[in-house]
């Protein structure tokens, strides 16, 4: 009987979702505050009436009506329990409300500098009352809004809003405020000497700490919305007379075109805005340190900020820009010199290692030193894998390792290590299922993978060294050599908003070396690296190394 | 897209068609560390491998995690018999479970009795086979090369390395595969192979603890050895062919008693062929330096005198090795192991042209000629004979 009267009512309950979803207005994907206010094409007869009445449009003027107002933002915030609606009396006679969203307003801002004089006072009707509270009202931001999509902006971005009888505009008060997380150290890019602030999830900080450090005017931050329902902020920020115009429209054109549903982090932006989408490496360099913007600003590059995420974006970019670190330039130039040729040098060991290993051991073991292959076969000669399956194990596990420490809470992160070591240094070389060198091999590779001051940049080397082992255990160093042809290949395609991605080597570019090989003292740098366009050459004047000679008039 | 990576799908799977044709584990290698040639009565070749034991030298790897250490030896050697190298190392292959590898083996050894009945058949196996080295040393042994092998020196790990590291030492001739096909085939059609013999192990050792080593030099007259020389005329050898490194010379300088000890420290020689008059004559200039290591006599080395007393007995001394060494390659082997051919090719194409076919005949007739110019340069650290009373320094 039951199972019988079962797909009949299932039936029922089909018929009537589809009634209540074409009640909504045909879609009950409502994507944003437009189609939120959108007059719904069929209407219920009991509120049919109404709505005729109120006629409420996205770009609709506030009516002269009060509570025509007032009913319209009740509909638009229905179930939303954290915007508050404040009734009051303005001066005694005019009734008005204040709505605002709790958490990101200044109440007390409100209840002393608006609520209170406002009900207190008895004002004279000499002067027009929106004069008066343009004029008069104890805030450094009011504004007049006319339509009610202007309304909610302010509402969302936390300036309350003030209707009163008969005015047909809303007054937006400048009160926003919300916590912010303080400045702090950033902690994906820290260094030894250099300044200790990080960019900051609210977006007004982050430009503030851009501002403070570039004060020239010319530094300009364009602003704009992207995300239909979150609404981020993003903001563009170059410098006038550095940057080349077209990039920005670049830029512009290439930010316009996004239409997602929100944009929860900086990666949303570059993986929407990038060159070639299919490449392991990054074409967007991302940074949290505002000295490491203002640098990019200043060489002409853009800086794009994300609000929601201390990472910004600074395009475009070269390969190098990924391998070089803040504090190559806060140290001295010799010393900044020889850390960035160790990490080249790293950066090859990072990517080749476990391949030569595996193809010196598999097809060339002439090779190497006698002895080094007599220890090396000694230590192997119980492994039961081969040099491939055995170096792709040990990555795997060791990438696994990194993974795992990386993502869990602090307190279990340092169990995992200490049980990852174990098990990877110890106690498999004990078992013989792995041989010593191979151990080192992998620690090796790990410590230079690390070396790479980019995270994302290291990423990308970690994900190609497999392909490369495999093509090691398949065809030697024949194929060691295949894979980094065809690495090379693809890196010369590549480009970052026009500027190919080897630039100062490929194409050449002598003048742009002394950043790139090595790190010329900061005197000796005297012109900007070249990007697309016009630009501006010279950076500081000439001649400016000191000298004995050069100390000036006094004696 | 899709296209596209259909495309790489297939050109990376063309990759892996290959399959690993050719890879070898390191497990799987029998990994050859010397080599050893002789030939037998029944005119049957000898070959004998010198082979790694990986477990011998691996510790806590196995079960059980003791490692086996010093105790064991470090190689087996086996020998098959066969009618040639290729035929013999096919054989000895069944008779070792892994791969034979020769990329490591910078070792080999000929039987005295094979290389009195020519290397060239042999040569050529191990310089057409691409995995022995080009620059492995050679050497003739006296008696059976595999006794060489056998022996467990006590510093070493195993009698290969002995061998190659006396040579690196340069004590005698140091010789490569690339060194003996080039003499062989170039002008001078001569070649010098480095002389070993078993030093017998000394008292208290075990019965095979002797290590090989180098006595003298094996002179080979296109590919047949005619005869060995001395120690000592290889030290004159070796001067001619500016390879001299670390020895000691011992002279007696004249008119005192007790004799002073040099170590060369740079020594230049110039080979200058000479035709005059249909008459070919050889030019040795040598100059040399050297450092007083010890001090026998009473000179006093700081007095330019005494120092000039010294240097013309070095000069002697030198002059005599070198003579030593060019009359015995001269007269008594007759093979052009100085290379003189060589200059004179060079100086003297077209003269060189017509004796080439009987060279053999005219190089014992060169005339040679050594100049050696000889000075001391350090004294050490001190300057009067040590121990000596001030009284009985010979002042002058």
């Amino acid at each position: 009987m039951l199972l019988y009267k079962l797909p009949l009512m299932k039936n029922y309950r089909k018929r009537e979702l589809i009634a209540t979803c074409k009640k909504n207005g045909g879609s009950n994907l409502i994507r944003n505050i437009n189609k939120l206010l959108r007059k719904p094409k069929q209407k219920n007869n009991d509120i049919q009436a109404e709505q005729e009445r109120q006629d409420v449009k996205p770009v609709d003027f506030l009516s002269n009506h009060f509570d025509h107002n007032v009913e319209a933002f009740r509909m638009v915030y229905d179930r939303c329990s954290d915007v508050v609606f404040r009734p009051f009396l303005l001066f005694g006679k005019k009734r008005a409300t204040i709505i605002y969203i709790e958490g990101i307003t200044n109440v007390e801002g409100m209840e002393e500098f608006v609520l209170s004089p406002l009900i207190k006072e008895t004002a004279s009707e000499t002067q027009p009352l929106n004069e008066f509270l343009e004029n008069k009202l104890p805030i450094s931001k009011v504004k007049r809004m006319h339509t009610i999509a202007e309304c909610i902006e302010s509402i969302s971005s936390g300036n309350p809003i003030l209707l009163y009888e008969g005015e047909s505009a809303g007054f937006s008060l400048g009160l926003a405020k919300w916590e912010k997380r303080g400045i702090e150290e950033p902690i994906a890019e820290v260094g030894i000497r250099g300044p200790r602030e990080g960019f900051n999830e609210s977006l007004e900080v982050s430009t503030s700490q851009l501002r403070r450090i570039i004060k020239s005017p010319a530094l300009k931050i364009q602003s704009m919305k992207i995300g239909s329902y979150t609404q981020t902020t993003v903001a563009i920020a170059y410098i006038d007379g550095l940057v080349d115009p077209t990039l920005i429209e670049e830029i512009t054109n290439r930010l316009k075109r996004i239409e997602i549903d929100g944009i929860l982090e900086s990666e949303y932006i570059e993986e929407m805005i990038e060159d070639n989408p299919y490449s392991p490496f990054p074409q967007i360099l991302s940074t949290e340190r505002p000295d490491t913007a203002c640098s990019s600003l200043l060489e002409g590059r853009a800086v794009i900020l994300v609000e929601g995420t201390p990472f910004s974006l600074i395009a475009p970019i070269s390969l190098f820009s990924l391998l070089q670190s803040h504090e190559d330039y806060y140290q001295r130039f010799m010393v900044g010199t020889l850390i960035r040729w160790l990490r080249y040098s790293f950066l090859s060991i990072s990517l080749l290692l476990p391949s030569f290993y595996v193809a010196i051991l598999t097809f060339h073991q002439e090779a190497i030193p006698t002895a080094l292959l007599l220890s090396v076969s000694a230590s192997r000669d119980a492994v039961p894998f081969p040099a491939v399956v055995e170096a792709l194990l040990m990555e795997i596990m060791f990438e696994a390792l990194r993974e795992a420490g990386v993502r869990l809470p602090k307190q279990i992160g340092s169990a995992v290590s200490i049980v990852g070591a174990l098990v990877i240094g110890q106690a498999a070389v004990q078992a013989g299922l792995v041989s010593a060198p191979m151990v080192i091999v992998v620690a090796i590779t790990g410590i230079s993978s690390f070396m790479i001051p980019r995270y994302i940049a290291g990423i990308a080397i970690r994900i190609l060294r497999f392909p490369i082992m495999l093509l090691a255990g398949t065809l030697g160093l024949l194929g060691i050599m295949m894979g980094i042809i065809s690495i090379v290949i693809h890196l010369c395609g590549l480009r970052s908003f026009g500027v190919p991605y080897l630039q100062p080597l490929a194409p050449l570019k002598g003048r742009e070396l002394k950043d790139v090989l090595w790190r010329s003292p900061l005197w000796k740098m005297d012109t900007r690296p070249h990007l697309t366009g016009e630009f501006n050459r010279y950076r500081q004047s000439p001649d400016l190394a000191p000298s004995s000679k050069k100390g000036g008039d006094t004696q | 897209m899709k296209n596209i990576l259909h495309i790489l799908c297939i050109f990376g799977l063309i990759l892996l068609l290959s399959g690993c044709w050719d890879r070898v584990e390191v497990n799987d290698l029998a990994i050859v560390t010397a080599a050893a040639i002789d030939i037998k009565d029944d005119n049957q070749i000898e070959l004998s491998l010198q082979v790694f034991i990986p477990k011998a030298l691996s510790t806590g790897g196995g079960q059980g995690g003791s490692g086996q250490g010093g105790g064991g030896a470090a190689t087996l050697v086996r020998s098959q018999r066969g009618s040639n190298i290729s035929d013999a190392l096919s054989k000895l292959q069944s008779k070792i479970p892994r791969k034979v590898f020769w990329g490591q083996c910078k070792v080999f050894i000929f039987g005295e009795k094979l290389a009195k009945q020519g290397i060239q058949e042999h040569m050529d196996f191990l310089l057409r086979h691409p995995q022995p080295r080009e620059r492995a040393y050679l050497y003739v042994s006296k008696g059976n090369p595999k006794d060489a092998l056998e022996v467990l020196p006590p510093l070493e790990r195993y009698s290969g390395e002995v061998l190659r590291e006396l040579s690196d030492l340069h004590i005698g001739m140091q010789v490569t595969m690339q060194d003996v096909q080039e003499g062989l085939v170039g002008v001078a059609q001569a070649g010098a192979f480095p002389f070993i013999k078993i030093l017998p192990p000394g008292k208290g050792e075990e019965k095979l603890q002797g290590i090989p080593y180098i006595v003298g030099t094996a002179v080979f007259k296109k590919d047949k050895m005619v005869g060995t020389m001395s120690e000592k005329a290889t030290r004159g050898i070796l001067w001619l062919r500016n390879e001299m490194e670390a020895y000691t010379v011992i002279l007696k300088p004249e008119g005192v008693k007790g004799e002073v000890s040099l170590n060369p420290v740079s020594a230049r020689i110039k080979l200058i062929p000479q035709i005059r008059n249909d008459k070919w004559k050889m030019l040795v200039n040598v100059d040399t330096e050297g450092a007083v290591v010890q001090n026998g006599t009473n000179l006093a080395l700081t007095s330019p005198k005494s120092i000039q007393t010294v240097e013309k007995a070095y000069q002697e001394d030198i002059k005599d090795r070198i003579e030593l060494a060019i009359q015995q390659a001269q007269h008594k082997m007759k093979a052009d192991i100085i290379k003189f051919s060589k200059e004179f090719y060079r100086k003297y194409p077209k003269e060189w042209k017509k004796v080439e076919n009987r060279w053999d005949e005219v190089f014992p007739k060169v005339e040679v000629e050594v100049n050696v110019e000889a000075h001391i340069r350090r004294q050490g650290y001190i300057n009067k004979p040590g121990g000596l009373p001030e009284k009985e320094v010979k002042k002058q």
